[in-house]
């Protein structure tokens, strides 16, 4: 189960959320253009689009605004949204559930690549000609944001309209950095220096580890989104471009995992006891963490001194995980339906500049990143920047294949965590678990 | 309402009177039915039916979305050559031997203690029950913070003792006890209860007759009372080894089933089959070994523990 937990507290950008509000009264009669042009998606009666969202962090809250904001833009344009939450490690059962029974919600959140099942099982809704329709302007979109939108095996279509582009990057604790002395203005950036910086923030007692230099934890995510990360930067790729070959270069990947053993056992920067790794380094258990942008507006909240940095190139060449969030849409009886919601989706897209500032991750959209105000909006670029300029090298995203839950890296429990868990404990070798990693990947890009 | 009734000679034991129904009965039938359909239909429904409709999915490849696909046995297959499935299955086994048996002998315990009328065993009794009323996602929440290996109250204790902190819930070895002593305190409350009930209805003759024919505490706990407490301990041990056997709600909040699947159960790896993966099929499969292990396992402990006519 993924779990990114801020601490929930509500962002404190005021400002931002009236210039935003403003903003978007002012775009609502433009916004409003697609639902009074003549077609399906003029009705007679008010339509409610029904949007289903796991978004329950504080990036929940700020998501809650931008529905919001699009509701009072539409108040007298007949068409109105109704958000409902759904826990995150059921949101695909029920949206497959509800779309079995023909009462799928309109649109909805989802991860690029994450969703090939969907789209060959004709659940979600190709959105090329549909994006024409209603005016959505794809040259405005990241060209790397729309390729993780579509799914090669699947003609190539897009199934979704990005909104939010993340990466894991190193939070750095300014007061540990400063209690050992290093300069934060020079962050690490090879191999060297990150393990220099480890070994001067770590603190143990009694030949035990009671702070981590770099934030671990025995199993589950932290682990295995970092042999990803590592691995990657190694030459290791999980699977070949043409999504035909599992494991390129398994070497790599063997070497990666011993570099996370090493954290532990041979240079001792790291403790497997961190149980909640949030938590952790919210508490000053940890000199550096990295993670995603969903944790900013927590520890803003909690009066963290810390900054983020660009994730030092450790294997030779530079890659970080990368994650995409976006708006689907799902099949419906009434296909009338699908241009109001796109319509809809448009609004939010176009109008995202709150969410990509104060909610999480970066835009996609490039007007939206030309903006003079972007970096000075939302939370300070000190601890935002990194995940905005580290996009440029975020490429360890999801394969786009109906196995591609086995392969995500960044899991606590799928079937690749479990099997690089039992190497982080010692129950299986490095050479045993790259064996069963290769098997079930093959068997997966096999079956498509 | 007229029924024709024929008595019966006075005093012929075992005969009962001779009803025929008349047109008044069958309405009272009728009505009968429709009291008994509020929960036959549903049960029906929601139970019996998904039964056989999960028996059905269990020979498919089924991801809820489109029609079932018919593949036999393999389903079947796959899960007896997975290596989580097993590591589940033994999981199952190694829970179900740490927890019965400290459940029924504390269980036990406890209820002899409180059954002596101490002072405050009024208030034992209420402590001893009181985890058992909890949910036990609130159980494995609160455990999850008493077993952190760095700011856990166990730890800190236990450091007190001059021992070693203890990855409770991290490390491959303790995982699986840390879950099963979040479960002990939480199932201890229902067997405590079961005992004292049982304990309450032993007839104060015998142990009174023991105790003149000179029989010491041991000697009435191990010849008296244990040999009167056989159907509920029975009874307890079942209903113990059934519910170890599906543990998931401890599992899912203080573990997740890691690390590396040292403390996952099949309800938790069913879940992720099904929830996670969208395998209802296999998922299915899965549940239906299961069915039979859980069968199995009672069979035999019933067998062991059948009552001596």
């Amino acid at each position: 189960m993924k779990t990114k937990s801020g601490s929930g507290h509500p962002d404190r950008g005021g400002a931002t959320r009236r210039e935003f509000l403003l903003g978007a009264s002012a775009a609502a009669f433009a916004a409003g253009v697609p639902f009074v042009a003549a077609g399906p998606a003029v009705a007679a009666a008010p339509i409610e689009l029904v949007h289903w969202s796991w978004l329950a962090a504080s990036d929940g809250e700020v998501w809650a605004k931008m529905i919001a904001a699009f509701n009072d833009a539409h108040k007298d344009k007949g068409v109105q949204i109704r958000m409902e939450l759904v826990p995150e490690e059921q949101y695909v059962t029920k949206v497959l559930a509800a779309a079995a029974t023909g009462k799928a919600p309109d649109f909805g959140w989802g991860t690029a690549g994450k969703a090939a099942g969907m789209a060959r099982d004709e659940v979600t809704v190709p959105l090329d000609d549909l994006a024409k329709q209603v005016g959505l302007d794809l040259a405005d979109f990241s060209a790397s944001s729309l390729e993780a939108a579509r799914y090669p095996k699947y003609d190539n279509k897009l199934f979704m309209v990005p909104m939010d582009l993340m990466s894991l990057q190193p939070e750095i604790n300014l007061d540990i950095a400063k209690e050992a002395g290093l300069d934060p203005s020079k962050p690490p950036q090879d191999a060297k220096t990150l393990l220099d910086w480890a070994l001067a923030m770590t603190k143990r007692e009694g030949g035990k580890v009671v702070r981590s230099g770099i934030m671990m934890t025995g199993a589950g995510v932290q682990t295995t989104v970092t042999w990803g990360i590592i691995a990657a930067q190694l030459g290791f790729q999980r699977a070949s471009a043409d999504l035909k070959t599992a494991c390129v270069n398994p070497d790599a990947g063997k070497q990666a995992m011993q570099w996370v053993l090493d954290l532990f056992d041979k240079h001792k920067v790291s403790t497997r006891d961190v149980t909640d790794r949030y938590k952790a380094f919210g508490t000053g258990q940890g000199g550096i963490f990295w993670t995603g942008p969903w944790t900013l507006n927590g520890y803003l909240g909690q009066k963290l001194n810390f900054q983020t940095s660009l994730f030092p190139n450790v294997g030779g060449a530079l890659h970080t995980y990368r994650e995409m969030g976006g708006l689907e849409l799902y099949a419906q009886s009434d296909k009338s339906r699908y241009e109001a919601t796109l319509a809809a989706v448009k609004w939010l897209s176009d109008n995202s500049f709150l969410w990509t500032t104060v909610g999480r991750g970066a835009s996609p959209r490039k007007s939206i990143l030309e903006r003079p105000d972007y970096k000075s909006a939302g939370a300070p670029w000190a601890v935002r920047g990194a995940f905005v300029d580290g996009m440029a090298f975020a490429t360890e995203g999801e394969i786009p294949v109906v196995a591609g839950p086995d392969f995500t890296i960044y899991s606590g429990g799928n079937f690749l965590a479990k099997t690089l868990d039992g190497v982080w404990a010692g129950q299986t070798t490095i050479d045993q678990a790259m064996a069963q990693i290769q098997e079930q990947w093959q068997r997966g890009l096999d079956e498509g | 309402m007229t029924a024709a009734t024929t008595m019966p000679d006075e005093g012929a034991p075992g005969l009962r009177p001779t009803v025929r129904a008349g047109a008044g009965d069958r309405r009272i039938d009728a009505v009968g039915y429709v009291f008994v359909a509020f929960f036959t239909v549903p049960f029906f429904l929601f139970n019996i039916l998904p039964v056989f409709f999960g028996i059905y999915v269990s020979f498919t490849r089924w991801s809820i979305v489109g029609t079932p696909h018919w593949i036999g046995l393999e389903n079947f297959t796959t899960a007896l050559h997975d290596r989580w499935v097993a590591t589940a299955f033994w999981n199952a086994l190694a829970y179900g031997l740490i927890i019965v048996p400290c459940v029924t002998a504390l269980g036990l315990a406890f209820a002899l203690f409180v059954n002596r009328g101490y002072p405050l065993s009024g208030l034992a009794r209420t402590l001893f029950f009181a985890p058992n009323v909890v949910s036990a996602t609130v159980i494995g929440l609160v455990w999850v913070w008493l077993l952190d290996t760095q700011f856990g109250l166990v730890n800190h204790y236990l450091g007190f003792l001059g021992l070693e902190a203890i990855p409770w819930l991290t490390s491959t070895r303790w995982s699986l006890v840390g879950v099963s002593i979040a479960s002990v305190w939480w199932d201890l409350g229902l067997a405590f209860v079961l005992f004292l009930a049982a304990l309450q209805d032993i007839p104060a003759d015998l142990t009174e007759a023991a105790l003149v024919d000179g029989a010491g505490r041991w000697q009435r706990l191990v010849f008296i009372i244990l040999p009167q407490l056989r159907p509920v301990l029975s009874m307890i041990v079942t209903l113990q080894l059934i519910s170890t056997l599906r543990i998931f709600s401890q599992v899912y909040v203080m573990t997740n089933g890691g690390p590396g699947g040292s403390s996952s159960s099949p309800i938790y790896y069913i879940y992720s089959v099904a929830i996670v993966r969208n395998l209802f099929g296999y998922a299915s499969a899965i549940a239906m070994l299961l069915f039979v292990a859980i069968l199995v396992l009672t069979l035999l402990q019933r067998l062991v523990l059948r009552e001596r006519s």
